[in-house]
């Protein structure tokens, strides 16, 4: 379109040019700035973008992960976000699951538990054939030296084993019964024998000493129950203190909701202006931090937000927050299945789908943070405008909202806009962007006005740069300063009209617009 | 409007303590005293209008969200708060945001998982002129791109982020990487395809529209992340607000280690947004009640708490259009709107 319309002009202007190499020309430059458009795109977007190498040692240490047997039975996106939340990039997360499935784990294991339950199940069988003891003595040192071979000789490992325990196990059977109970039998017949001594001599005085003794007892016996019972009673002081205690506080915080809900009449009929007294406003949220106390660890679902009734809860919070008396109530209510009784039963559906979306009556304001980026963007506001089409704004560098002044293109831009999805329309928006850039710096000094016209509109509003501007356009008016060339003019944009894919109404009323603006300059320079 | 160089200034942080005399120059627009608005439902998000001064939306619900229906409120400022229209939707509306095409555009997200389009130049019983219904559970989120003003995403708790343009009956895109809900999603100030999605999954993925998956994921929280929001002036620089009571601001450039980690509120923040006016000034809420104000540059960061609320502050919002006005709303039924620097109670 942009490339077209300027096609036929110079056909007419330059004749010596050959219309075919201009095509080319802005066709080849088009691709370049497609591929600079992109690259100019991709650096800008790199930026975030995961710029670092794969590091092995978090690969690994996923891969160890997702092999755990338990990890394996979960789903994939909770093992890719378990991955994530410990900071591996998505590059090292693909590794890691590429790698995973590669390996045969169960091949190895499985034989060493095979061979330990076969060695199991020979060893009983073995213990009863093996009686001599001596023989398999020099079988557990050679059993030791045997350690270091590793997988076939692990069954007779746990024989060996197996056998030399039994066989100790007999020795020291034997050596208790030969040696070792007749000394314990001896042993306690002395015992026995000094007993029955000692009782005889203590038998002479022992009433005194026990009556005493019982008498201790019972007295410490009485003592110990009046302390019990003190005891009690101080407790069950305490405990009733208490629970005066806490109806007092309850009593106190009723009352101090009651002033809170009467402070928030006062405030719906508009007496106070919101000026509470600040003393009220502390007691206040004091008293509200003395209700939820209860209700914090009353909280069933850890998630404070997502209270609905499926709502998720999977992760902890490190202090959930005091819910409002009355969230509660409604919490309870739901859960036990009732409904709250203030629910309206409201038609929210739009009562006319297709209804049409308005034309906007203020075009878009400046964001703050964009005003810095209007003086370097002009050229390319200007550039813009002869991409007839709406996206003109989708280029980054294209802050066409730093202008004050609502410029009627942009208004017209605004209604145009058809936003197809994507690529297509963005690619090629872009061509026709980057084509206009390069077509624009080569042809402005010959080129007659409707094309810079609208350049001298922006440059009225921009004092600075409409000097040059103005230069140019004399120049460009003494060059072609006729009705004929008027006649062209219209012609090409009729072309241009007819030609242009996506020029739409915006385009050519843009440029019937600066025809108009053209001749009344036309006519103001002429005087 | 301002020149460039002033507001080159006003992008440079400094610190200001919350009983100052600096005061912006005094917008003939608005006056001064701000009386607070009621509202009869719950409170979620507030919302300025980026085409008028004294114009904003209040998204609230019945039963604090739980269960109940919803209504979004549009408020005039001049000459005090009052309420210019609402609409009812049958289930809550959890966040709205402003189109930035057209003036009196409003898109709404409910809790049923529809998105609701409002046109403020229609009378009520035309609206809403457009119910989006693809979220299989509650759109938590939207926000409308400020670059090339076609687009806004949507957030949901059924793991997706949608891309949707307003003309268009059904999503543009569907972004589905999240294991868990997604509570918001900002689109990037300066790079029109780039935007950010918080979620509860404890991640922030960076997406590019013209991806086909995320290009960046950052695990910025042990906990779950509950909003997200770009810096306005630096368009690497992003805030995310978690249940674990910290604000942390990132580097996309240098993602592993936090730029600042801002503590101080009692319980999670709900949401985090960046000043539009001032470089490094970062708003929060909480259900600690309080909406505090930051400067994440400076070693002392809390450069001002706001207590008004007697609930959890679940909404929070900088007006781009006015420097340092300040809106914010809660589950105690409130509307509050005030300057920076002055008490938001008083008159």
């Amino acid at each position: 379109m942009a490339t077209q319309s300027d096609a036929p002009p110079n056909s007419i202007h330059g004749k010596p040019l050959n219309p075919g190499s201009q095509v080319t020309e802005p066709t080849v430059d088009d691709g370049q700035n497609a591929k600079a458009e992109a690259k100019k795109e991709s650096s800008p977007t790199s930026v975030f973008v995961n710029s670092e190498p794969i590091r092995e040692e978090q690969v690994q240490n996923a891969v160890k992960f997702l092999s755990h047997p338990n990890v394996r039975g979960s789903p994939v996106i909770y093992r890719r976000s378990f991955l994530e939340r410990k900071g591996l990039t998505k590059e090292e997360i693909d590794e890691a699951f590429r790698r995973v499935p590669d390996q045969t784990p169960a091949v190895t294991t499985t034989q060493p538990v095979a061979t330990s339950q076969d060695g199991q199940i020979k060893a009983p069988s073995n213990i009863q054939q093996q009686a001599p003891i001596q023989t398999l003595q020099p079988a557990p040192a050679g059993s030791i030296s045997k350690i270091g071979r590793f997988s076939r000789f692990h069954w007779s490992h746990a024989l060996l084993a197996v056998g030399f325990l039994a066989v100790s196990g007999a020795g020291t059977a034997v050596f208790f019964k030969k040696a070792v109970i007749p000394r314990l039998k001896s042993w306690i017949r002395k015992v026995v024998l000094e007993e029955e001594g000692l009782q005889k001599k203590y038998k002479v005085k022992p009433s005194l000493a026990e009556e005493a003794a019982a008498a201790a007892k019972a007295a410490a016996a009485a003592a110990a129950d009046v302390a019990q019972t003190s005891q009690e009673m101080l407790i069950s002081k305490t405990e009733e203190k208490r629970c005066f205690e806490e109806l007092i506080s309850m009593i106190n915080v009723q009352l101090r909701e009651m002033k809170l809900m009467s402070n928030a009449i006062d405030k719906l009929e508009g007496r106070t202006h919101g000026r509470i007294p600040m003393e009220e406003q502390d007691d206040h949220r004091v008293s509200w931090t003395g209700l939820r106390q209860p209700y914090a660890n009353g909280k069933v679902d850890a998630d404070s937000r997502s209270v609905r009734s499926s709502s998720p809860s999977a992760s902890v919070e490190p202090s959930v927050a005091p819910h409002p008396k009355s969230y509660m109530e409604i919490m309870a209510m739901i859960q036990r299945g009732e409904k709250p009784s203030n629910i309206r039963e409201i038609n929210d559906a739009p009562p006319n789908p297709n209804q049409p979306v308005p034309l906007p009556r203020l075009a878009p304001r400046a964001k703050p943070w964009e005003v810095g980026q209007v003086q370097s963007t002009l050229t390319n506001v200007i550039q813009s405008q002869e991409s007839s089409n709406g996206v003109s704004h989708e280029s980054k560098d294209n802050q066409l909202n730093g202008d004050d002044v609502v410029p009627w293109w942009q208004r017209k831009n605004v209604r145009i806009t058809e936003i197809d999805t994507g690529d297509e329309q963005k690619f090629g928006s872009s061509n026709v962007v980057s084509n206009v850039r390069p077509v624009q710096r080569s042809w402005v000094p010959p080129q007659p006005p409707p094309v810079a016209m609208p350049e001298a509109a922006a440059a009225i509003r921009q004092p600075k740069k409409s000097l040059l501007q103005k230069d140019q356009l004399t120049d460009e008016q003494s060059l072609a300063r006729s009705a004929d060339v008027n006649d062209e003019l219209q012609r090409i944009t009729k072309l241009s009209e007819s030609g242009g894919a996506m020029e739409v109404n915006g385009g050519s009323s843009g440029l019937n617009s600066s025809e108009i603006q053209k001749e009344e300059d036309n006519s103001h320079l002429e005087m | 409007m301002a020149s460039s160089k002033e507001l080159r200034e006003r992008g440079t942080p400094f610190k200001i303590k919350l009983i100052t005399t600096r005061s912006p120059p005094p917008n003939p627009n608005l006056r001064r005293d701000m009386p607070v608005f009621k509202t009869p439902f719950n409170g979620y998000s507030v919302k300025f209008s980026p085409f008028y001064e004294s114009q904003l939306a209040v998204a609230t619900s019945q039963n604090f969200g739980i269960l109940g229906n919803g209504r979004l409120h549009v408020l005039q400022l001049n000459p005090t708060i009052t309420e210019i229209t609402s609409f009812d939707t049958a289930d809550g509306v959890y966040d709205l945001c402003w189109s930035e095409s057209h003036d009196s555009l409003l898109i709404a997200a409910v809790a049923d998982g529809s998105l609701k389009i409002y046109d403020l130049s229609l009378p009520p019983t035309s609206n809403p002129i457009r119910s989006l219904h693809e979220h299989a559970r509650e759109a938590h989120g939207v926000d409308f791109n400020t670059v090339r003003k076609d687009s806004f995403l949507s957030a949901s708790w059924d793991d997706t982020v949608k891309l949707w343009t307003v003309d268009r009956p059904t999503s543009v895109r569907t972004f589905k990487e999240h294991a868990y809900c997604v509570y918001s999603a900002a689109w990037n100030p300066r790079h029109a395809d780039v935007f950010a999605s918080a979620s509860g999954d404890c991640t922030v993925r960076i997406w590019d529209v013209r991806e086909p998956g995320s290009t960046m994921i950052l695990p910025a929280h042990e906990f779950e992340i509950l909003s997200c929001d770009w810096n306005k002036y630096d368009d690497c620089i992003i805030a995310t607000a978690s249940v674990d009571k910290s604000i942390k601001v990132w580097d996309v450039r240098n993602y592993r280690v936090p730029v600042a980690v801002l503590n101080g509120h009692g319980y999670a923040v709900r949401k985090v947004k960046f000043s539009p006016h001032r470089m490094s000034a970062i708003a929060s809420c909480s259900y600690d009640m309080t909406v505090c104000l930051w400067d994440y540059m400076v070693e002392d960061a809390l450069i001002g708490r706001y207590d008004h609320h007697t609930e959890f502050a679940v909404g929070v919002d900088m007006s781009v259009l006015v420097e340092g006005l300040l809106a914010s709303t809660g589950w105690d039924e409130l509307v509050y709107v005030w300057q920076h620097g002055m008490d938001p109670r008083a008159p």
